[in-house]
């Protein structure tokens, strides 16, 4: 059994909010494991312990109780920092540095120089579509180009674990279908990807196994399959179908005694997907033109 | 020791950190303090009475870098007054300014100059105001300079601007050529100081009253130098006192080939500088 | 390579990768980082107003004489130097630490292999290199203003001498010395230095506090009243000596300030030096060290306090 990218076991976080008695349990006895190559989503709404459970995973805070380990390290363990790629929420960069530069600085924290950093910046501005954009300054960007630059940041010194805090929160749908996109690859590339997110749909569209956090405790967690399928239930869905083939399928339905027809009607697409398609003709129509 | 870690409060580390340094770096400080006051690099603290003077502006003083802009904006304003004639208010400036940097013998002379030739010159022809009250305040405003560049003298010791004005002081308003003869004896030797002090507390010395002997005796020793002897007054002078004196005809200095231009014939002396002595 | 070989080597990857204790080049990256982010703040503004200044200075007419002309000019620019270099350093040591943890860069910077202490060393780094740069033009321009002065003054001096024959040679060369104390010596370098050192020594404290404060208003204030503190030292002490007698706790109050606050007042040195006082340089070379022992203890301390600090 290979070791875990993350282990977070018993893990208790508690801040002091007044000068002695006062304080808030922001995390609560939490366990779980992310696997090496698997797309783990934590989520649960604003305040529930989601992003301190991040940050003692990064080493940015210490654990009350319980620990934290990344790749059987010590998440306080400078060591494990090599092994580690993050990505704030709404990240800020240093704004009066280009793309270029930005990469170029985070590289060379890691210990990342010469010829093999400037081919690792190409290959990242070129990954995250942000080639056209890297001699611009970061004040310049949008949040969706900010986000990119970031999660690239984040892979500079490629790390075997990505930690993502809310990747996708105010950026636009094209701009989060591209993160998407870019977490996909991750995980086809080996990378194991931990992110956090209050946006359910988005969470769903990626991870393999999610686990849901609410008041500090892990409420469920499991394969996304197993927690949103509906055992008792089938969909089916039916292209060109005429009115006659489904009169027929009704019928079965009755004749079959034991199952009973919950709902038909024409699949309606997402906002977002709408959204996508149209822009993604626009930009086709005048690139022809 | 990470048991103390866990246990003290950082601020509480911290604190008790820069305590233990600061006990350790106090006789450090003070003997490079000390060392930098004897330099002249720093200014010794201020006296008792100083500190419980101090006004705002002087608090001000101890400010390292704004003590500097500080007194150059008070200098600027004095010179405003200065040019306003407002004697009493530049004196004002300049106490606070002599009292921010009293180790800048500029402040010194310029206070000296303002109130002893300036502000003393303005009374002798001020016609706004009765002879009277003129001369009174001719009297403080020179009185003041005197006591100021004494004040001076006392802070820079070696100083010798601060004395040539004051010789001037002396000389010009005062009329005093004792005193003058002294303050020019006094800068002899002192870096900076005109090479013709030496020469000047001869000439000044001769118009002291019950001065002359001493006065021909230092101004012959000065003649048998090269170098004097070819100052055109030091002959002038040793003529003067060979007559007061009544030196003998065989010990008197050979005659003056230009005796005939010689400042005797208008009764005026001219010293160098093209001050006249009466 | 069997499965088992290959989940060792996975084991041990991660600790293979030695982090040593303190790495000066991740310092000096953050330090290149914090030179580009102050420079491109436009904190170049700075010196071009003081470069005006100090051409306006010494273009001015101060009335009297030309060595008083000279004092003033070479005072005014020294001061401002040296306020330029304490206020730069205060405020800008103030506001990187905190924006970087309000804009989260902190955030990603910390968890890349980078030890705090490095990052501490590296902003204080930077702030200091930028500093030192603009001191140094500062004093390359002060220093060419005060030899442009100085000589059109000697001219001007020589000149009118000439128009009075009665000058002799001696009072000629007395009055140009004099004109000459007055202007520009090398020594005047070693003015600039103490500047440096005080403005270090001020960063460091902005950085120590910086670490408990969490906004940069709080810093700026604290710092400058440590400042201020810092330089009533002096005075402090003689009216502790003076004042023996009298209440207990007082004295205990200026004691406890008087070692916990730095003795800025030392760095007045570069006063008497532009005044024209001789450089005494084993006096420098202490004042070098006693900087140097501030910069560490109050690095270290920032570090205890940044070690463990939670974002």
């Amino acid at each position: 059994m290979s070791i875990p990218a993350v282990e977070v076991k018993n893990l208790t976080k508690v801040f002091r909010t007044g000068l002695y008695k006062d304080y808030v349990v922001a995390v609560d006895n939490l366990s779980f494991e992310v696997k090496a190559g698997e797309v783990y989503g934590l989520i649960g709404p604003n305040g529930s312990g989601k992003s301190t459970t991040m940050k003692v995973v990064l080493g940015l805070m210490a654990a009350s109780q319980g620990e934290a380990k990344v790749f059987g390290l010590d998440s306080g363990d400078i060591r494990a920092r090599h092994e580690i790629g993050f990505l704030p929420e709404n990240p800020y960069f240093y704004k009066h540095l280009t793309g270029t530069e930005t990469l170029k600085f985070y590289g060379k924290l890691c210990g990342i120089r010469g010829k093999e950093l400037k081919d690792r910046i190409a290959e990242l501005l070129e990954m995250v579509d942000l080639e056209n954009a890297a001699k611009r300054r970061l004040g310049g960007y949008s949040k969706g180009m900010l986000q990119r630059i970031g999660l690239a940041q984040a892979l500079i010194q490629r790390p075997r674990l990505v930690i993502l805090d809310e990747p996708t929160a105010g950026v636009d749908p094209m701009g989060s279908r591209q993160i998407r996109d870019l977490i996909l690859k991750l995980r086809d590339d080996g990378v194991t990807v931990f992110l956090c997110s209050h946006l359910l749909e988005q969470v769903q569209e990626v991870c393999d196994k999610v686990g849901i956090i609410f008041k500090g405790r892990m409420r469920r967690e499991g394969p996304l399959e197993e927690l949103i399928s509906i055992e008792d239930q089938t969909a089916m869905t039916l292209e060109h179908a005429s009115p006659e083939l489904l009169k027929s399928i009704s019928e079965l339905v009755e004749k079959d005694g034991k199952a009973r027809l919950v709902e038909t009607g024409r699949p309606r697409t997402t906002l977002e997907r709408l959204f996508i398609s149209i822009a993604t003709q626009k930009h086709k129509a005048s690139k022809d033109e | 020791m990470k048991f103390l870690l866990k246990k003290i409060p950082r601020f509480v580390l911290v604190l008790v950190a820069l305590m233990i340094f600061g006990l350790i770096r106090a006789p450090f400080e003070e003997r490079v303090r000390d060392e930098m006051i004897e330099a002249k690099l720093l200014l010794p603290p201020p006296a008792q009475d100083t500190i419980e003077n101090l006004s705002q502006s002087a608090l001000m003083a101890t400010l390292g870098g704004l003590r500097s802009l500080a007194a150059l904006y008070l200098s600027l304003g004095a010179f405003e007054h200065f040019s306003n004639k407002d004697w009493d208010e530049l004196r004002n400036s300049y106490l606070i300014i002599t009292s921010m940097e009293p180790r800048d013998e500029t402040h010194w002379v310029s206070v000296v100059w303002h109130l002893g030739i300036n502000a003393a010159a303005n009374m002798e022809i001020d016609r706004n105001l009765p002879m009277f009250e003129r001369k009174r305040r001719f009297n403080e405003y020179v009185t003041e300079a005197v006591a100021l560049a004494e004040k001076g003298i006392a802070q820079i010791p070696d100083s010798a601007a601060i004395r040539v004005q004051l010789a001037e002081v002396y000389r010009e308003k005062l009329k005093d050529p004792c005193a003058t003869a002294q303050t020019y004896k006094d800068m002899v030797g002192l870096p900076g100081a005109p090479g013709y002090a030496i020469r000047f507390y001869g000439y000044f010395l001769a118009d002291c009253p019950g001065k002359e002997q001493e006065a021909y005796d230092h101004l012959m020793s000065l003649y048998q130098v090269e170098k004097h002897r070819k100052k055109g007054t030091l002959p002038i002078k040793i003529r003067e006192l060979e007559e007061k004196l009544k030196i003998p005809q065989s010990e008197r200095i050979p005659p003056d080939p230009r005796s005939r231009r010689t400042p005797s014939e208008n009764g005026k002396t001219v010293l160098p500088g093209g001050i006249e002595l009466r | 390579m069997s499965k088992e070989s290959a989940e060792k080597e996975e084991r041990i990857a991660p600790a293979d990768r030695k982090v040593p204790l303190f790495s000066l080049g991740r310092a000096w990256i953050i330090a290149r980082g914090t030179v580009t982010q102050l420079i491109r703040m436009k904190t170049l503004y700075f010196l071009l107003a003081f470069a005006l200044i100090i051409v306006a200075f010494g273009n001015f007419s101060l009335g009297g004489t030309a060595a008083k002309e000279l004092s003033t000019i070479k005072r005014a620019c020294f001061g401002a130097m040296d306020s330029f270099a304490w206020m730069f350093a205060i405020i800008s040591t103030a506001l990187l630490i905190p924006r970087d943890q309000e804009d989260r860069t902190l955030y990603t910077i910390l968890s890349k292999p980078v030890r705090r202490m490095e990052y501490l060393v590296g902003k204080l780094i930077g702030v200091l290199v930028v500093i030192g740069v603009f001191l140094a033009l500062m004093f390359v321009v002060t220093s060419m203003i005060l030899i442009a002065r100085q000589s059109s003054f000697i001219g001007d001096e020589l000149s009118a001498m000439d128009q009075n024959s009665r000058m002799s040679q001696e009072q000629r060369i007395a009055q140009i010395e004099f004109i000459q104390r007055q202007g520009f010596r090398f020594e005047l370098g070693i003015s600039a230095i103490a500047s440096f050192l005080k403005a270090a020594v001020i960063a460091s404290v902005t950085i120590l506090l910086s670490t408990f404060a969490s906004s940069s208003l709080f810093t700026i204030v604290i710092s400058l009243l440590v400042f201020l503190i810092g330089h009533f030292h002096s005075l402090a002490n003689s009216f502790y000596k003076y004042h023996s007698g009298d209440n207990i706790i007082v004295q205990m109050l200026l004691k406890l300030v008087k070692i916990l606050i730095p003795d800025f007042q030392l760095y007045a040195f570069s006063e008497g030096i532009v005044m024209g006082g001789a450089v005494i340089y084993p006096l420098v070379w202490q004042m070098g060290l006693i900087t140097v022992g501030y910069l560490v203890v109050f690095l270290m301390l920032s570090a205890l306090i940044f070690v463990d600090k939670e974002f």
